[in-house]
């Protein structure tokens, strides 16, 4: 553990510390002694950085914004996890598939994913959600626990394409290379190829993009929200930005703290996939 | 003696954009289990595609194998790609030209040489391990036991191809294919992976197959010869016949672009002029007239056919070497 900390330099230490203090407020960010992110101070609306009571200020309605970045961490954070997660799993598992079996199998999956890799992500995200997300009843909205799942399923379709490429291509540069023949030789099976010999190659270059993935979705939450589609009404830092964004001339911090937390957070998730990906091409010129 | 593979008719075809690539063209080859036999020819003469194909390792959807493989009594080319499967590690196994390439760079090389142990024949976690460095000491690598610990980027060339030796052996194969193994070699690592060959096939009773683009790997080491040009045999013969007396002008200039240490210093080398031929348009007569120094009319019109001379020497000329037909010397 020693050893990897000061392979890092010093942009990526700096994001690999800032990601575990967001990590840490994830899991915490509940019991610490905050004022409530959903009750608003009738005696500090709006104030700014530094007031009593209210480290990072509050925004026009007296809601306290440090709780709010902290406690909004939790729903941001486990949106961009899960969907990277659960799309990063599928995208891996079609474009390893593919790109093992070949043929017309292989060029119907590429054809899909230059298909929805062509419309922006934002773009596709937005149409899913603004799709998914309606109710019958036009006057009564959605469950909001119903709109987070839907938020994450938009998001998940989005990444699977990003990583299935990602790991077809990979899979595609591994595939003819003279071991797997070896190892065919030695009467393995298709699945046993998959898993010992093609999986532990690829997965480095899955991991370097699943981290420049999670950047890509903590911002597109963030977008959904700002555009009126996202979690409008819960703790999110999609949610504090689009709820603030008209009353930015009045109190513009509530703008500044979630968008800097935001960028900063995206930006070390950026950093620490760079620095995987760049010990990956030195890794690669080694073989 | 029984036959071990036998090859029928084995042809070859890769479908490319410029049409269809016949690599192997009715190959007929009967080894005799226990032997060695060596396949030589120049680089794309189809020595590589034929020793896959009649494993069965050639899988992409552009190829196309005909002919008749039969394997140890069993019709290889009949049986489904399970069942072909089941033989493969237990029943023949191939090395591989390049062990900078063979092995999975991710790997440590003990989890290489215990995934077939564990497989294919059942072994646990502790027996595969044993087995391994037995295996490893067979192969005479120093230190065994360290060496499972091992990346493959930690080996060098000629350590890498005898962990490739150590498993393809690991199943006790009848029948070995080595694909050039000493190619990626250099020239004193080689003679040691030929003589440490040599003697596990005579050790553990294999048959083996030595594929080679060098006569003088095959002189000290095979029982028999098959010489391979444009994806035929062209002659083949016992070892010791075949050096002796051969028949075909394309083993003589094989033989004769062997560098020879007495040579002068500054002399050039003496090469085979020329290229294949197109392996999508073949020439009408003998594939190798175009650059034979004996070529007659007849080599360019007519296609040879394999021809039999005493001694089950076989050859593919219209004017083999060592005849009393006078031919004029162009």
């Amino acid at each position: 553990m020693r050893k990897l900390w000061s392979e890092f330099n010093l942009p990526t230490k700096i994001s690999v510390t800032w990601v575990s203090i967001i990590l840490f407020l994830v899991i915490t960010g509940s019991f610490l002694p905050l004022p409530n992110p959903t009750e608003y101070d009738p005696n500090a609306s709006g104030v700014g950085l530094f007031s009593p009571g209210h480290i990072l200020g509050t925004d026009i309605n007296g809601y306290d914004l440090l709780s709010n970045v902290v406690n909004g961490a939790r729903i941001s954070i486990l949106i961009a996890l899960i969907s990277v997660g659960v799309g990063g799993l599928i995208g891996s598992a079609i474009g390893i598939g593919s790109a093992y079996i070949r043929g017309k199998l292989d060029i119907t999956v590429n054809l899909l994913f230059n298909i929805l890799l062509s419309i922006p992500n934002l773009v596709l995200g937005l149409a899913l959600v603004a799709i998914l997300a309606t109710s019958a009843d036009p006057s009564t909205p959605i469950d909001p626990n119903r709109r987070v799942f839907i938020i994450i399923f938009s998001l998940t379709v989005v990444i699977i394409p990003i990583l299935g490429r990602i790991a077809r291509g990979a899979t595609l540069s591994w595939v003819n290379r003279e071991f797997i023949v070896a190892a065919r030789s030695m009467g393995m099976k298709d699945r046993h190829i998959i898993f010992k010999h093609i999986v532990p190659n690829v997965l480095p270059a899955i991991y370097a993009v699943i981290f420049l993935a999670i950047g890509v979705v903590i911002v597109a939450e963030g977008a959904l929200s700002l555009l009126g589609v996202g979690i409008i009404d819960g703790v999110s830092w999609g949610a504090m930005i689009g709820r603030v964004a008209g009353d930015f001339t009045y109190a513009p911090q509530s703008m500044y703290v979630p968008v800097v937390v935001l960028a900063l957070t995206v930006i070390a998730f950026n950093q620490i996939g760079d620095h995987l990906r760049s010990q990956l091409d030195s890794r690669e010129g080694k073989i | 003696m029984s036959s071990i593979l036998k090859l029928e008719n084995l042809r070859v075809r890769f479908s490319t954009h410029r049409g269809q690539l016949e690599a192997v063209r009715g190959v007929d080859l009967d080894i005799q289990a226990g032997t060695s036999i060596g396949i030589v020819g120049e680089s794309g003469s189809g020595k590589t595609v034929m020793s896959r194909a009649a494993m069965g390792l050639l899988t992409g959807s552009n190829v196309t194998r005909d002919g008749r493989i039969s394997f140890d009594g069993k019709v290889l080319s009949d049986m489904s790609r399970e069942e072909v499967r089941n033989e493969f590690g237990t029943g023949m196994a191939m090395i591989f030209q390049d062990p900078m390439t063979a092995l999975n760079p991710v790997r440590r090389i003990g989890s290489q040489l215990q995934e077939s142990l564990r497989v294919r024949l059942g072994m646990s976690r502790k027996e595969s391990r044993a087995r391994s460095i037995e295996l490893l000491t067979l192969v005479r690598i120093p230190e065994p036991k360290q060496m499972l610990r091992k990346f493959p980027s930690q080996l060098s060339g000629g350590m890498r191809q005898r962990i490739m030796i150590a498993i393809a052996i690991s199943c006790n194969p009848k029948l070995l294919f080595a694909d050039e193994p000493t190619t990626a070699l250099d020239v004193t690592v080689q003679a040691q992976i030929l003589e440490l060959l040599t003697d596990l096939r005579q050790r553990l009773n294999m048959t083996m197959v030595l594929v080679t683009h060098d006569l003088g790997v095959v002189a000290g080491n095979t029982d028999y010869v098959a010489v391979m040009y444009a994806g035929e045999i062209v002659e083949q013969a016992p070892t010791t016949e075949l050096f002796a007396n051969m028949k075909m002008p394309y083993t003589e200039a094989l033989f004769k672009s062997i560098p020879n240490i007495q040579m002068k210093a500054g002399s050039r080398l003496p090469v085979i002029e020329g290229r294949l031929p197109d392996p999508t348009d073949r020439p009408l007569g003998c594939g190798f007239a175009a650059r034979c120094s004996y070529a007659q009319e007849k080599c360019f019109a007519e296609h040879p056919e394999l021809e039999e001379a005493k001694d089950g020497h076989l050859y593919r000329c219209w004017f083999p070497l060592g005849d009393s037909i006078p031919r004029k010397v162009s």
